[in-house]
């Protein structure tokens, strides 16, 4: 019997969950800052295909990771809807998610905006200076990965991936 | 009691216009099978600057302990594919929704933000 949208939606947020427990444990033990972004931008883009996946089946989910910056600004609009009673904070911080989230995506090598984001977690690229930039060096200057946005960001995470696993 | 899909909808919407700063239209998909409360509640959302990706709904389970008695899906488009959906440039695909009721902001200090 082939797996449902349902058992692949649960599967997706399970794996954002780990994916965030993963990120914990590198915090910890002091891992450098793309490799805690890393595990960021995977929880981020499974826990949108969770919830793509219910909508639009898993077939229709396309193998691509450009989901982030269109879709998690959607997810948090409806839970701070649900969750969050103060609306001043929830405009600004859906402003700022919606900024981070574009950031969050072009982490992913293959989101590269054509050729013009080659900053990303996981592979060295040259910059326009003609130098060598290597994840491991470089310090992602748009995402402060310590500010309040993303601990509440990595909070909404958490809370939607566990409204699909419950 | 239990508040029927389209109480729901509408309060959907009216929040998500408080926390949204960039939502300008919000529609009621329809049908809305209010007497089936497993089908889910699908809104219209027209948000300026999104990225454009075609109809693309995003399922959102039911949340009762926060009043959301029922399962959403969202479909955020631009003003630009607002235009061409109604233009019947780009349809919903295989989902047989019309365009129903909008729902409108309330005239408050955050919509004067807006």
């Amino acid at each position: 019997m082939p797996a449902t949208d349902e058992d692949w939606a649960r599967g997706y947020a399970k794996q954002a969950l780990s994916d965030l427990e993963a990120r914990e444990i590198l915090v910890s033990g002091n891992a450098e800052k793309c490799h805690r972004l890393h595990f960021l931008q995977m929880a981020s883009e499974k826990v949108c295909k969770a919830y793509l996946t219910m909508a639009n089946g898993h077939e229709n989910v396309r193998k691509t990771h450009a989901y982030v910056a269109r879709n998690l600004p959607i997810i948090a609009r409806q839970f701070y809807t649900i969750i969050n009673d103060d609306n001043e904070i929830s405009r600004w911080e859906i402003s700022e998610i919606r900024r981070i989230a574009r950031e969050i995506e072009v982490l992913a090598p293959a989101c590269d905006e054509n050729d013009i984001r080659k900053d990303n977690s996981e592979y060295p690229w040259q910059d326009g200076k003609g130098e060598v930039q290597i994840p491991c060096e470089y310090n992602f200057p748009n995402i402060n990965d310590k500010s309040r946005t993303i601990i509440r960001l990595i909070r909404l995470i958490r809370t939607a991936s566990e409204s699909y696993v419950k | 009691m239990r508040k029927s899909k389209r109480e729901t909808a509408e309060n959907l919407a009216k929040a998500h216009f408080d926390v949204e700063p960039n939502l300008q239209r919000v529609f009621l998909l329809e049908p809305i099978h209010e007497k089936n409360p497993d089908v889910p509640i699908k809104l219209l959302e027209v948000v300026k600057g999104t990225i454009e990706r075609g109809i693309e709904p995003i399922a959102f389970t039911a949340e009762p302990a926060h009043g959301i008695e029922y399962p959403s899906m969202i479909v955020e488009i631009s003003p630009r594919e607002y235009q061409h959906l109604r233009d019947g440039k780009i349809n919903f695909g295989t989902h047989a929704w019309t365009i129903g009721k909008e729902f409108m902001a309330e005239k408050n200090d955050n919509a004067s933000n807006r």
